[in-house]
């Protein structure tokens, strides 16, 4: 049975064929073509696929081949002109500049009705109540409709316990429930997995808040003692306030950008 | 058992590719199309459906590799110590865990977001899901790269693994390197290891098979070692190394008594001494190699006392196998296996003992006394002190003696050939064995070709015999003929004899002819005289027959050349059958008709053949010349062959069409043209 390195040793022995290399030349050569051909005739789904690799290739190839041509080479130099310099015929004149100058109160009163906080997304699209609940039928005709149930991701806390069913008008399901959410840090770039400690605030209403629905564009309370925080007092900062960027119930996951 | 073949495991996939086989895979089998105002269910369906088998096949592929790959513990110790020191165990069992956790990853992600499918209330919010699920356990996926790169690698080094089966009989070969190990085993059995002056040629276990009293055995070369401290060994040396362990094997030690190897014999003992550990309870056998170039009676005495001290060791060996102490031949022993003398001793040696100490083994354990219950060898016993020899008739023995003696004698062709200088040189007289009459004959040149005709077809071997029978017939016609001769009792004068004899030549002669004329004419249709092609009877033969009948023939002709074909359409003329007057000459003829435009017959008997065949002669029937030679093109073609042949002809060319535009218009440029 071929053992050890028996391939290595054949061709010690015995050598490459006769027309080995020039086949291998040939077939190197002939690659080219294939692929072409391929990138021609490819349908569908492949075709997709392989064009998108084919565009990241070249992308790669065009910006190599540009490393490679660029030369330490002599250019011509336009002399750049200063700001404010002037030709001779209109050295005499002043020159005025007109700007938008804005004082600074108009700045302080904008700023207070956008709000108090700078967050990365300021705008979120409306969400209609029809799209958040759904209305259950309840009662021995089916009749009644006074429940909900919410079809969005929701928060609860650790120690929450359900009203009783009879009671209860918004019904929260066990599967839409989150605890974690994954938490980028804006300036690190990096992601973390972190407990949720609560729903601060839910742009499109009060009773969402309350409700502790998670949609895009909700400032929720997470835990960082993770991250490893420190007042300059010296007191260790463990929660921090945090934006959800995605829709949760589309992801099946909450992502949020911490807020700095 | 289990047999350790590691070629069948499944190649590992690198981590791109393995994601790209299975999105693929779920894209093609699962149903493709869906649609916006299917109920709601059907659609949660469709999309879990995905889900669930994308994990299902995630699960399915690594849970192949994983069970694929052996564990390390559960096999023999001989092959998880060669995997831990070729591999590191630690590195492997890391890996393989890795795999662990993203299966179990992978079936915690599906399970995650077929539960929140169910809560999807429209399509996109579904179709937002599973893309979201498949992209996870991808990236999982992606995650172990590295991971399944590294076992890709290891599956194809395990694949060149020697199958040693460490439960059967086997020889392991040690000693430094360059001492002939691999020259060894290259001879005792059909593995074919490369042999190199420098060390470390071999770099890992190889394995041939070899038999002996009908067994086979095992016989494994490992790479050299080195005498250094364990810790400093390196993988190569610790692969023989764990053989030496773990293997149950009779050990040949391999000892270069001639130097060569750049190893002096005190090295070599050192390294013996510092591994004897490891040749407990293993028959060992002290192999000095390559005594063409130096015997052992010629070494040193130092080296001589460091060899009898080895074989002291190696004797106690055999001792602790209950052996025989003083059956030390087969404890050190000499070959060279250049000049091949010795091999085959070592090999029996070491098998015999191996043998031995196995079957020694198997009496001693419990499990033998089962079946030597079960069977006992009779040996019948001796009724008397006489002894009887095999009996042989003399009569035998001289036959048999006898053709052996004869077997020798005949000299063979090939003997001959070898004599003469060889196949090239001496080439083999066909001709020597020929049987003629007369054996001068042999050497002849027979010609094979003559006058343009096969000798051989007109050889008979009855030639001689068929030239009797003829003579014999022609005697009897020539004693006819000369009883003949006497007719109605007179005899005849010579003339009238000579006469005679013409007479009947000339009527046997017709008579021949006759008859041949008989044969053909059943097989071929006569034809009659006047169409003659062969121009026989022409009026020169009649004029020669009748000269020799002493007769004229002037008139004959003159008449039969009157009568002629080529002068029929001669109207005007004056017939010339009263008369022989005007034999020659022509009456004078109206021969300037502007209609019919005869050929002016100024000579008509010497040009009664050669008139051109578009020429209009008198009775066919055309009206001029150009429509006789229209007739007989037409007459030409008729007669050509029909062309049966079934190809195509003049008349069956089609002009296809070749772009047809149904099939090329219309928006789509790629596609199946049957339709657009």
């Amino acid at each position: 049975m071929p053992q050890g390195d028996y391939i290595e040793l054949h061709r010690k022995r015995y050598g490459y064929r006769p027309d080995h290399f020039e086949r291998k030349r040939k077939k190197e050569a002939r690659l080219v073509h294939k692929r072409s051909e391929i990138a021609q005739k490819a349908l569908g789904i492949k075709g997709k696929m392989f064009a998108k690799k084919r565009y990241a290739e070249k992308a790669l190839m065009k910006k190599t081949l540009a490393m490679h041509e660029e030369s330490s080479t002599r250019h011509k130099v336009d002399d750049d002109v200063h700001e404010g310099a002037v030709p001779t015929y209109l050295l005499d004149r002043d020159n005025t500049t007109r700007a938008k100058t804005l004082s600074n109160s108009i700045k302080q009163k904008r700023k207070e009705r956008a709000g108090r906080w700078e967050v990365p997304l300021p705008k979120v699209r409306p969400v209609a109540e029809d799209e958040m609940f759904k209305v259950l039928r309840t009662g021995k005709r089916k009749t009644k409709q006074w429940k909900r149930m919410i079809t969005k991701a929701t928060f609860v806390g650790p120690g929450f316990t359900r009203k009783p069913p009879k009671y209860e008008r918004f019904i929260r399901p066990s599967g839409l429930r989150f605890t974690k959410a994954h938490v980028t840090h804006p300036e690190l770039k990096c992601t973390f997995n972190l407990e949720i400690i609560g729903v601060k605030k839910n742009p499109n209403g009060q009773m969402y808040t309350s409700l502790g629905v998670l949609t895009k564009g909700t400032i929720i309370e997470v835990n960082v003692s993770e991250l490893g925080l420190v007042t300059p007092n010296g007191k260790v900062v463990w929660g921090k306030y945090a934006q959800v960027t995605n829709n949760p119930e589309n992801d099946g996951c909450v992502n949020a950008v911490l807020l700095v | 058992m289990v047999q350790y073949n590691f070629k069948k495991m499944t190649v590992v996939p690198c981590g791109k590719d393995f994601i790209d086989i299975i999105l693929s895979r779920t894209q093609r089998q699962t149903p493709t199309v869906v649609h916006k105002g299917y109920a709601i269910n059907r659609l949660r369906q469709f999309y879990m459906r995905k889900v669930k088998y994308t994990q299902t096949n995630f699960h399915e592929k690594l849970s192949t590799i994983i069970d694929e790959f052996p564990r390390l513990d559960d096999i023999h110790p001989f092959y998880g110590d060669l995997l831990h020191v070729l591999y590191n165990k630690d590195h492997y069992k890391l890996a393989l865990g890795q795999i662990n956790t993203a299966r179990n990853l992978v079936s915690k992600i599906a399970k995650d977001y077929v539960k929140l499918l169910k809560y999807g209330d429209s399509l996109y919010r579904c179709k937002s899901l599973k893309v979201a699920a498949l992209g996870r356990m991808c990236t999982v996926i992606k995650r172990i790269g590295p991971s399944l790169a590294y076992l890709e690698q290891i599956r194809q080094h395990m694949a060149r693994l020697p199958s040693i089966d460490p439960n059967t009989r086997t020889i392991l070969i040690c000693g430094y390197p360059n001492v002939g190990k691999s020259s060894f085993i290259n001879k005792i059995t059909r593995a074919d290891v490369d042999v190199q002056p420098y060390a470390f040629t071999t770099k890992s276990l190889f394995v041939g098979h070899t038999d002996y009293k009908y067994l086979r055995y095992q016989v494994i070369d490992t790479p050299g070692i080195l005498d250094r401290p364990f810790e400093d060994r390196n993988i190569i040396e610790m692969c023989s190394i764990t053989a030496l362990a773990h293997l149950r094997a009779a050990v040949l030690f391999f000892l270069d008594i001639s130097g060569s190897c750049g190893y002096s014999i005190a090295q070599q003992a050192a390294l013996f001494h510092s591994i004897k550990s490891l040749f407990m309870n293993k028959p060992l056998i002290i192999v000095c190699n390559k005594t063409d170039l130096q015997p052992l009676e010629g070494i040193s005495e130092e080296d001589m006392k460091l060899v009898t001290e080895m074989k002291a060791e190696a004797m106690k060996t055999v001792i602790g196998q209950g052996g025989e102490a003083t059956n030390d031949d087969g404890v050190l022993l000499t070959m060279s296996t250049l000049t091949e003398e010795g091999v085959i001793s070592v090999k029996n040696a070491a098998c015999e003992r191996l043998l031995n100490q196995r079957v020694e083994l198997k009496m001693k354990s419990k499990k033998i006394n089962d079946c030597l219950n079960r069977f006992h060898v009779a040996m019948p016993k001796p009724r008397d002190q006489k002894e009887r020899p095999p009996c042989i008739p003399h009569a035998v023995l001289e036959a048999k003696a006898k053709q052996a003696a004869e077997k020798k004698k005949r000299t063979t062709e090939k003997d001959l050939e070898n004599e003469n200088g060889g196949a090239g040189v001496y080439s083999a007289s066909l001709k020597k064995n020929y049987i003629l009459a007369n054996d001068e004959w042999k050497e002849d040149i027979m010609p094979e070709i003559l006058d343009g005709h096969n000798v051989f077809d007109f050889v008979d071997p009855d030639i001689l015999n068929r030239l009797e029978e003829l003579d014999r017939e022609e005697g009897y016609t020539q004693a006819e003929e000369t009883d003949d001769f006497e007719m109605d009792g007179m005899e005849l004068t010579p003339e009238e004899q000579k006469a005679l004899a013409e007479i009947r030549q000339k009527k046997s002669l017709l008579i021949q002819q006759h008859r041949i004329k008989k044969s053909t004419a059943e097989s071929r249709p006569t034809v009659p005289r006047k169409f003659d092609k062969d121009r026989e009877f022409t009026s020169k033969r009649m004029g020669r027959q009748l000269s020799a009948l002493g007769i004229d023939p002037a008139m004959a002709i003159n008449r039969a050349r009157s009568r002629s074909v080529s002068r029929r359409g001669r109207k005007r003329e004056r017939s010339l059958d009263k008369g022989d007057t005007d034999g020659a000459g022509v009456v004078d003829m109206d021969v300037d008709t502007p209609k019919k435009k005869l050929h002016v017959m100024s000579r008509p008997h010497s040009r009664s053949r050669s008139r051109p065949p578009t020429d209009v002669v008198p009775g066919e029937g055309f009206k001029d010349s150009s429509q006789k030679s229209k007739a007989l093109d037409k007459a030409r073609k008729s007669v050509k062959n029909r062309n049966k042949n079934a190809r195509r002809g003049e008349a069956d060319r089609v002009i296809p069409n070749l772009k047809p535009k149904h099939l090329f218009s219309g928006k789509r440029s790629n596609g199946k043209t049957q339709r657009r």
